[in-house]
């Protein structure tokens, strides 16, 4: 009950900040962008307003994420109205499980809004509704809330900025993580190895979110995946979320 | 008062145990998952991303001052990408994606000769890696080993002579070219049947030649090219004499005596050909490699 108000407040505060709707004029211009870019292209134009679309969607959902939410708790602290918050009776974890709520359902209206769009767009070119557009923008959204979980633990103990660089770096190792497995392949067994190996495991795999390709270019898709992806999804951001707490809990505000 | 403290107390304290074995068990259970959405195959279509990348010339103006930067790591994605056999297609955008390499640092040298590489024993197109070469010298006039190595691949690949010669002889101009390149270069004008150039190239290369090895390695090809000029002549007078007395000559001197050939050429050594009278037949005395 608690945690609702509080994700409620967050909502409210958050659909009034100005670049919340800067990134979202952004990722309308790139989604129609796209079928100038498409004129461009020899060949299938509806694949290039797609990829572009979706990629739109990802990018612009994450600079939301990330840049509304490494305010979400320093904003509190350094105007001081967490004092006035955390002396009713509200525990730590609601305080935070709130606010990030607040904010997961800010990006998921953006999101919605972002792919209304979209699907228009593409709707204008094939006289169709893609709904298997939505398994993309299902795990889209599955990313968003984890980079908002990481944002939200920098915002715990970091300035904004620098908090923007620590998540914007998550986004990267992210997507990039899989150049781990190549390297694996290339080291001798051995201590190197393993330690490369659990590496590999342990830093974030956005790529298991990302079914863009795979949509866009009607490839099957094995069921399995999509049930251990979004596994994958929630435990992770439960692990980070478990971290912000933490680390939350250890703040001294007097 | 103070048991409420104590009650706090073992409550944090309860919930801090509570959070770190959640972590724990977070932490092992997403590995878990990674383990196992790795294990699923999902079907990719790899390098569909290339068609996106743009001209090296215009993705320069994006780099903000890094062009080598990408050039190097466009490369070592290359190489992973090439090194696929997964991908039965990867040698579709090969041109493009190494032009853009060319584009973003056109001083790269190992792009060029690699990508050459890939393009004539792996593509099997030997024309795109002429092209890449061809690039490579334009772009850095000082490198030899780009002409030479296009007059490797033309003898290996397409077998023609003449192709090679004008790439050798490029290689030539440019300074700081190994001495092996004359030689090569005097090869292929004998393996494109111009033997009177060859001649000349060798001797040249004989004359000039300050290591004792490479002297006889020239005297040899000497030997070589004088003996096929001599001995296409002499088999020349030999069937114009059949045509004028229907039969073959007894010995090579009634070539002289008939006017077919004004004096009798003698090998490089100062030895005779040899002759058959039978079947008119004409050989040098002595295996050039053999002398």
């Amino acid at each position: 009950m608690k945690i609702g108000a509080i994700a409620l407040n967050t909502f409210k505060e958050a659909i009034r900040d100005r670049i919340l709707y800067l990134l979202l004029f952004f990722a309308v211009v790139c989604i129609v962008f796209s079928r100038i870019l498409a004129l461009l292209t020899v060949g299938d134009r509806v694949k290039i307003i797609k990829d572009v679309g979706l990629s739109s969607l990802s990018l612009f959902g994450a600079l939301m994420a990330i840049l509304m939410g490494v305010g979400l708790v320093y904003k509190e602290i350094d105007k001081r109205t967490i004092h006035s918050l955390l002396v009713k009776p509200i525990h730590r974890y609601q305080f935070l499980l709130g606010k990030y709520f607040g904010l997961v359902l800010t990006l998921l209206v953006m999101l919605l809004a972002m792919s209304l769009i979209y699907l228009a767009v593409i709707f204008l070119h094939t006289f169709k509704i893609e709904w298997t557009m939505f398994i993309a923008i299902f795990f889209i959204f599955l990313e968003l809330c984890l980079i908002t979980s990481v944002a939200l633990l920098f915002s715990c103990f970091s300035t904004p900025i620098l908090s923007s660089l620590f998540s914007l770096a998550f986004y990267l190792i992210g997507h990039f993580s899989w150049g781990l497995e190549t390297l694996i392949k290339k080291v001798k067994p051995g201590a190197g190895k393993t330690l490369a190996q659990l590496l590999y495991h342990f830093v974030p795999d956005l790529e298991n979110f990302n079914f863009k390709m795979e949509i866009v270019q009607n490839l099957p898709i094995p069921a399995k995946i999509y049930l251990f992806s979004t596994l994958y999804g929630i435990f992770y951001t439960a692990f980070i979320l478990a971290l912000a707490l933490l680390v939350f809990r250890k703040r001294d505000f007097i | 008062m103070i048991a409420a403290r104590k009650k706090s107390r073992v409550d944090k304290d309860f919930s801090t145990i509570f959070l770190a074995f959640f972590l724990i068990l977070s932490c092992g259970v997403f590995m878990a998952l990674k383990a196992e959405t790795d294990s699923i195959l999902r079907k990719k279509i790899p390098g569909s991303s290339i068609i996106y990348i743009p001209s090296g010339k215009y993705l320069k103006f994006v780099t903000f001052g890094y062009p080598s930067i990408l050039a190097d790591i466009i490369y070592v994605w290359a190489i992973q990408y090439y090194s696929d056999y997964n991908i039965p297609d990867r040698f579709k955008y090969l041109d493009h994606i190494f032009s853009i390499i060319f584009e973003l640092d056109p001083h790269y040298l190992d792009p060029y000769d690699i990508g050459a590489l890939i393009a004539s024993y792996e593509a099997n197109d030997l024309n795109l890696a002429l092209k890449i070469l061809d690039k490579g010298l334009e772009n850095n006039p000082d490198q030899w080993f780009f002409p030479y190595t296009a007059g490797h691949y033309i003898q290996m690949k397409k077998k023609s002579q003449k192709l090679a010669q004008e790439y050798y002889k490029k290689t030539m101009e440019v300074k700081g070219a190994p001495d092996i390149v004359r030689r090569l270069y005097a090869n292929s004008l004998y393996k494109a049947m111009d033997y009177q150039r060859a001649l000349q190239a060798w001797l040249e290369i004989y004359q000039t030649a300050t290591d004792d090895r490479i002297k006889k390695i020239a005297s040899n090809h000497l030997y070589r090219a004088k003996a096929t000029i001599d001995t296409q002549n002499i088999k020349e007078a030999v069937e114009k004499f059949k045509g004028k007395f229907g039969r073959n000559p007894m010995d090579l001197s009634q070539l002289v005596k008939a006017g077919f050939l004004s004096s009798l050429p003698k090998d490089l050594d100062g030895k005779d050909y040899l002759y058959d009278p039978k079947s008119g037949e004409v050989k040098a005395p002595t295996i050039p490699w053999k002398r």
